[in-house]
């Protein structure tokens, strides 16, 4: 059995027609009905075994009314109760405030993007992933016989996505996705430490993916620590990329929406071609790049999407528009010309477009590093691979102070051993403002709907406060 | 084709049902008789209305309506498990459903033990926690007005850049069919108004966020003073502008009672889930009778406490909800369980099963985890005898490590602790340590113990918990 039926995206379609026709009939003149439908399977791993077997699927319709620059939105599950979703949506837009010039998107013409589909996950039945399952486990007793899969698990996915407006946007496609996560832990002698290491992708990842190795790397590499100095220090941290992308993406995608710049919320607010990080580091978010887990031939309404530089050789010179952002801030006064960049996106059909990142990729100019180089160019100072707490970073400060207890003591630019834990705090702006060197190597964190953080292991100078315990 | 298909939301009484019992249970039968130990349906159908506010102006109001239904398949000692939100499509799914717990148990070794589960009650009912005010009722100008106050309280300053203000309600219903002949229906609601204000000074800018909310209807809203909600957020965020970072180090520390409550949330909470003690994930495994933490420190979780945010009538397996004592005058009594776990550790089930949502199965979860007041008068008690600490007030979340014990949390504000007083602001505490070691720390604890703000908790799922406390002071902490 396949995953996902061949009709699938053609019944989704359908339906927001028939949606679509209803509004027109009820005379509405301007809507936009977007609908998904995802079926997935899920192997869930505890204990160093197999936990159970899942699979199923959900799927649903959005609905956004827009009269006289004022919008509406409902969602629903049963297209028969279109008609009630339609009205609420009116009668929400007509308690909404107006916003000059808000009109919806027009279609222009995108360009696809490849490698979002992959046709051999979705002919992946259950068996298959039990297998694989059970191959991970082994390999990880093989790695280390101390060591076990105390959580994770593995999942395939695949979706049908549809967008259909009164202004002509009609648009459909089909994306898979495949992913990987385990939690390792060795105990012994009364000690236990863990690693939490994952990998997924829009294509079939290998059968033993590398975090499965990461994985038991890292528990092995934070046993028994070592005693260091437990006074607070202000010392250069290399953040692997597992550990910097959970804390780059609470703050830095906040920081480089449109709207938040204009509104004065972003640290990076009247920054505008300023220098804002290190001279050296760009960041851009690109949504078109062939294979990348958010990528996309369109944005969340609809809007073609493109490469969108947001900081170039340091200097701050871009932001990322949704339709309605865009229109609003003009609308209010706070700037006085903005578009959309194609950067709407949606955490499924239960939520209008906002503005966000796709795929978010910190780069530099200079030369890149390997792990062992950029332990060299430290000298002295911590490896970091996670952090507790990246979600309790304040966007809007860009101050963090979090915990690890998977960090490593350099000196010299040799790992002397591990610390059992350690308070790591800071500020996102200053920290990539000081001297930031970057590793040769990416692998992609985060969410597929919220933004994917391309961001390589990373050596921070001297802005992050170290506290070992 | 996934979509529901379903009765209409409006017409939906306490007293009619969307799934057909008669369908369900032969189907349940057919599966039983296939070979399944056991089999269950759950199908939750929620109704909820989200608005958002900025600076005064509606931003979005999106009702939506959610149905979706999980079926669970224990066959060979292995779990099958199917979510659909296609819910004329359950009966089909129950045989692949019992060949997916099938192929699971044939991949089983002879060393793992299969899953059974404990014995429960049988029960046929109906239980419905009516509110004093159908939240569904609610028009959305009458929420706009609620937030509206908000906005106004909270605005109106030089340095405030924007106040937002979100809302949240919702209904949820439960039918829970088994084939052990358990059916049993049941609905409450939950009501929640949220709000963000940003200052700003120059290049600094700050944020603090505010929440209040819990199970009932709009009679709760009604009951939260807004204005005190919007004015403190104002004046906390304006305050942050002027705070100092804070010191660092192993210092005593004084949480007040949203920190208390997540403190106790992330240390002991998480680490008493028996399914991560089951897995080898817990740092509390086998130390069930065991001293862990000091003499005053009494912790209960309990799904029955009225109006907390994490309040349910009914686990997620079917079972009447109860009070469990995790840990009493420092010894821990109790781990939070489902009937897997029950039987896994021979011990009484405790209804500890939750759900995100019907598309999701059951894990052990917290429902409302608060700690039990002390002896201490007030803060000014506790503060008296410290010579240099801080005082962290304000949740911005947390996080654990169940299996090595440690955690994190955040605090929103915080003021230095010098020689008895509570002298200088300051922002972005953390605080972080050991489960098994500051346990034993908390030395002080106010009478006065309650459930603080609502909060959420994700452990692959998301669902709404309610915690708090007294005041505590914990004698040395790693504040960050």
């Amino acid at each position: 059995m396949i995953l996902l039926p061949n009709d699938a995206l053609g019944r989704l379609q359908s339906g927001c027609k028939t949606i679509g026709d209803r509004c027109n009939s009820l005379g509405i003149s301007s809507w936009e009905i977007v609908a998904s439908q995802s079926y997935g399977h899920q192997i869930d791993i505890e204990g160093g075994k197999i936990s159970l077997a899942a699979g199923g699927g959900e799927g649903g319709y959005g609905i956004r009314i827009i009269e006289q620059g004022k919008f509406g939105y409902a969602y629903l599950a049963d297209i028969n109760s279109a008609d009630k979703a339609i009205t609420s949506a009116l009668s929400i837009a007509r308690m909404s405030p107006s916003i000059d010039g808000f009109v919806l998107p027009s279609e222009q013409q995108a360009e696809q993007v490849g490698g979002l589909y992959d046709r051999s996950i979705v002919e992946m039945d259950s068996e298959s992933l039990l297998t694989q399952a059970d191959l991970i486990i082994s390999e990880v007793k093989s790695l280390d016989d101390r060591a076990v899969v105390t959580g994770g698990g593995i999942g395939v996915s695949a979706s049908a996505n549809a967008i259909l407006t009164s202004q002509g946007i009609e648009s459909g496609g089909l994306t898979t996705s495949h992913g990987v996560g385990v939690q390792v832990s060795i105990e012994e002698n009364g000690q236990l430490t863990s690693s939490w290491q994952s990998s997924s992708s829009r294509s079939k990842l290998a059968e033993i993916p590398g975090c499965v190795a990461r994985a038991v790397d890292w528990a092995q590499l934070t046993r028994d620590p070592i005693k260091v100095d437990s006074s607070e220090d202000e010392s250069s941290v290399l953040m692997t990329s597992e550990g910097f992308s959970p804390l780059f993406s609470v703050v830095v995608p906040n920081a480089v929406k449109g709207e938040k710049l204009a509104r004065s919320e972003s640290f990076w607010s009247g920054k505008m071609n300023d220098s804002v990080v290190s001279s050296d580091l760009n960041l851009i978010d690109d949504a078109t790049v062939e294979a990348c887990r958010s990528s996309g031939a369109r944005d969340g309404e609809g809007i073609p999407t493109r490469k969108n530089t947001l900081i170039e050789s340091g200097k701050l010179l871009g932001s990322l528009w949704s339709t309605r952002d865009a229109a609003q801030q003009i609308a209010e006064g706070r700037i006085i010309d903005a578009a959309s960049t194609g950067s709407a996106i949606r955490s499924g059909y239960q939520s209008p477009p906002i503005s966000g990142c796709s795929n978010l990729f910190l780069t530099t100019d200079s030369k890149t590093h390997d792990f062992d180089s950029m332990l060299e160019l430290m000298g002295d100072g911590y490896v970091v691979n996670s952090v507790m707490g990246a979600h309790t970073a304040n966007p809007t400060s860009g101050d963090f102070s979090v915990t690890t207890s998977s960090i490593l003591r350099v000196e010299n630019g040799e790992i002397i051993g591990s610390v059992k834990q350690a308070g790591l705090s800071g500020n996102m702006a200053k920290a990539l403002a000081d001297k930031v060197i970057l590793g040769d190597e990416v692998r992609p964190q985060g969410s597929y709907s919220s933004g994917t953080m391309y961001v390589p292991n990373v050596l921070l100078g001297q802005a992050l406060r170290v506290n070992p315990v | 084709m996934v979509m529901a298909k379903s009765p209409d939301f409006e017409v939906q009484g306490t007293g009619s049902r969307y799934l057909d019992v008669d369908k369900i249970n032969k189907s349940l039968d057919k599966v039983t008789d296939n070979g399944a130990t056991y089999a269950e349906v759950r199908l939750v159908a929620y109704t909820d209305y989200s608005v958002s506010m900025r600076d005064g102006q509606l931003e979005r109001a999106i009702p939506g309506q959610e149905i979706g239904a999980t079926i669970r398949v224990l066959a060979d000692g292995a779990w099958g498990v199917h979510s659909t939100t296609d819910i004329a499509s359950l009966e089909q799914q129950m045989n692949p459903t019992l060949n997916l717990a099938r192929s699971v148990a044939a991949r089983r070794s002879s060393k793992d033990r299969a899953i059974s589960l404990a014995e429960v009650p049988i029960i046929e009912d109906s239980i419905h926690w009516k509110p004093k005010k159908d939240v569904r009722n609610t028009e959305l100008s009458e929420r706009l007005e609620h937030m509206r106050l908000f906005n106004s309280v909270a605005s109106g300053h030089d340095k405030i850049v924007s106040v937002n203000c979100g809302w949240h309600d919702e209904h949820i219903h439960t039918e829970f069919l088994s084939t052990e002949g358990m059916n049993r229906t049941w609905s409450f609601q939950r009501s929640l108004i949220n709000g963000m204000v940003t200052a700003r000074d120059g290049s600094d800018v700050v944020s603090y966020r505010t929440r209040f909310g819990g199970e009932g209807g709009l009679e709760l809203i009604e009951s939260c003073d807004v204005d005190e909600l919007g004015d403190n957020a104002k004046v906390s965020a304006l305050r942050l502008l002027k705070a100092k970072r804070a010191p660092s180090g192993k210092m005593p520390l004084i949480a007040d009672r949203d920190l208390t409550g997540v403190y106790i949330h992330e240390a002991l909470g998480h680490p008493c889930e028996a399914d991560l003690v089951a897995a080898g994930d817990s740092c509390l495994d086998g130390k069930l009778g065991e001293k862990i933490g000091s003499d005053i420190v009494t912790v209960i979780d309990d799904p029955n406490i009225r109006g907390g945010y994490g309040a349910h009538p009914i686990d997620d397996e079917g079972l009447d909800t109860t009070e469990k004592c995790l840990i009493k005058n420092g010894i821990l009594t109790e781990y939070l369980n489902h009937r897997e776990t029950a039987e896994h550790f021979g011990i009484k089930p405790n209804a500890g099963a939750r759900a995100q949502d019907g598309l999701h199965h059951p894990l052990v979860r917290m429902s409302n985890t608060i700690i039990h007041g002390g002896t201490h008068a007030d803060l000014d008690e506790l503060v008296e005898d410290i010579d240099y600490g801080v005082y962290a007030c304000g949740s911005r979340g947390g996080q654990v490590d169940t299996g090595r014990g440690s955690f994190q949390f955040a605090a929103q504000e915080a003021w230095l602790i010098e020689n008895g007083e509570i002298t200088s602001p300051l922002k972005d505490v953390s605080v972080s340590g050991l489960t098994l070691e500051i346990l034993k720390n908390v030395d002080g604890l106010t009478k006065d113990s309650r459930l603080a703000a609502p909060g959420f908790c994700g452990k692959g799922q998301t669902v709404p918990v309610g915690d708090g406390g007294p005041i505590m002071r914990i004698s040395e902490a790693l504040v960050g």
